[in-house]
C-alpha cells in the first residue's frame, strides 16, 4: 500500500491522478494499492446522477465566491469541499481482496467512527444514509446552527442500541448532524473517490446547499463538536492508521 | 454478505469474471449480474442503462449499478447491439437484488459473435474462481 499526501490540492487536479491511478492499477503498471489524502480548496461537486437540483443558491452567487460546481462519476449527490477537511481517496482493488461494495463502504465508515473516537466525539451510522453522524445535543429546527457542544459524555441510550458494528438507526436525520461523507466509483474492481471527514472546516457552505440530497440535514465537524482547535495532521494520521488496520488484507 | 454456499448461482447460465451471467436465446443474450455481484454491491438504488440501438464490444461498460453510495461499472460478456433494456428497473432498481436472473436482468443484446460466450464459465468453474 502506498501513501501520498497531497495536502491541499484541486479537485480536478486530484481527480486526473486518481484516474491515471486507476489506470495504472488496471494495465498492471501499478501492482499495489494507493491512498490519496488531502484537503481540496473550496468546490461543490455533483454525484453522478446529479444534484444540482439540491443547491439553494444560485450559480451567480457561487461564482460571485469563486467556488466551481463539477460533475463527478462518484455514488452519491451533491456535496461540499474545502480546506479543513479531510478527503481520503482508496485506490483500492477491490476484485483482488474479494471485498464488497457494501462491505467496504462499511469499512470506510468505521475508519471515520474510530478516528472521530480519538479525539473524543460518538459518531454513529445510520441505515438508512451513509456516512456517519452525531447525534445532536439539542433539536433546533433550523439546519445550519452551528451548535457549539462539549465533548459528548458516555450516551447510555446510545450505547444500548448499537450493536457490535456500531450500527444504529438514526435515521430521523434531522435530529442528527453529518460528520462524515462517503461517495465511491468501482471501474473492473478498482475503488476510486472515497471519503470525506469534516476537521475544522467553514461549514457555512454547507448551508447553501441539500447536502448528499437531503433537505433539512446538519452538517458538523470534529471541531465544531469538541469547541477546540484540532491540528489537521494528527487527524490524518489517525485516519491512515485506522484506514490501514481495517483493510490490512492488503497484498 | 452471503457464504458461497448460500450462492444462487444457474446451472443454464454463463458467468464472466465480472460477475456479469449471460442467457443465450437465438442469437440474443441477455445479460445481468449474478448474485455474487449483487450481494457484494449491497442494496441497489440506481441502474444505468444504454438506448437500444447502441453498439458495444465484449468486455465494453454498458452501464452502471448504483448501490451504497457507490457507483459500479458493467461490462457486455459479447459484443452486439443493444435489442432491449430492462425498463422495470427505472423504477425498482432493487429487482437487481431481489431477482437477479429474472425480473433483475438489465440487457438484452443481439450477438455479433456468439462464440465469444466460449471464454465464459460454466457454474463449475465460475464457482472454483470465487472459492480461489
Amino acid at each position: 500500500m502506498e501513501i501520498i499526501d497531497l495536502n491541499l490540492i484541486d479537485y480536478i487536479k486530484a481527480f486526473e491522478l486518481q484516474k491515471k491511478i486507476v489506470s495504472d492499477r488496471i494495465n498492471g503498471d501499478i501492482a499495489h494499492d494507493v491512498i490519496l489524502i488531502l484537503e481540496h480548496p473550496a468546490v461543490f461537486t455533483l454525484g453522478k446522477r446529479g444534484g444540482r437540483e439540491n443547491l439553494v443558491v444560485s450559480e451567480e452567487f457561487l461564482k460571485s465566491r469563486n467556488i466551481a460546481i463539477i460533475q463527478t462519476e462518484r455514488g452519491g449527490n451533491i456535496t461540499y469541499h474545502g480546506p479543513g477537511q479531510i478527503v481520503l481517496y482508496p485506490i483500492v482493488n477491490l476484485e483482488l481482496k474479494k471485498t464488497g461494495v457494501s462491505e467496504f463502504v462499511h469499512a470506510l465508515e468505521e475508519v471515520m467512527i474510530r478516528t472521530a473516537s480519538d479525539f473524543g466525539v460518538t459518531a454513529l451510522r445510520d441505515k438508512k444514509n451513509h456516512g456517519v453522524w452525531v447525534k445532536k445535543r439539542q433539536i433546533d429546527g433550523s439546519s445550519l446552527q452551528q451548535n457549539i457542544t462539549l465533548v459528548p459524555e458516555i450516551n447510555s441510550d446510545l450505547d444500548n442500541n448499537s450493536d457490535l458494528n456500531n450500527n444504529i438507526d438514526i435515521s430521523g436525520v434531522s435530529s442528527n448532524a453529518k460528520l462524515g461523507s462517503i461517495g465511491l466509483s468501482v471501474k473492473r474492481g478498482i475503488s476510486f473517490h472515497g471519503l470525506a471527514l469534516n476537521v475544522n472546516l467553514d461549514l457555512t457552505p454547507f448551508g447553501w446547499i441539500n447536502p448528499c440530497g437531503m433537505a433539512g440535514i446538519s452538517m458538523t465537524s470534529l471541531e465544531n463538536e469538541r469547541a477546540k482547535n484540532i491540528d489537521i495532521k494528527s487527524v490524518k494520521e489517525k485516519l491512515l492508521h485506522h484506514f490501514k488496520k481495517l483493510t490490512s488484507s492488503d497484498l | 454478505m452471503k457464504e458461497l454456499s448460500e450462492l444462487n448461482l444457474p446451472e443454464n447460465l454463463k458467468y464472466s469474471d465480472d460477475h456479469e451471467w449471460a442467457r443465450v436465446d437465438g442469437d440474443v443474450v441477455t445479460i445481468g449480474i449474478d448474485d455474487y455481484a449483487q450481494d457484494q454491491l449491497g442494496e441497489v438504488v440506481f441502474v444505468e442503462v444504454p438506448e437500444i440501438g447502441d453498439t458495444f464490444s465484449k468486455g465494453d461498460q454498458f452501464g452502471t449499478v448504483e448501490s451504497v453510495k457507490a457507483v459500479s461499472e458493467i461490462y457486455t460478456p459479447v459484443s452486439g447491439k443493444i435489442f432491449a433494456v430492462n425498463d422495470s428497473l427505472a423504477e425498482a432498481p432493487e429487482l437487481i437484488n431481489n431477482s437477479p436472473y429474472e425480473d433483475g436482468w438489465i440487457i438484452k443484446i443481439k450477438a455479433d459473435n456468439l462464440s465469444e460466450l466460449d471464454n465464459l464459465k460454466d457454474k463449475a468453474s465460475y464457482f472454483q474462481m470465487l472459492k480461489g
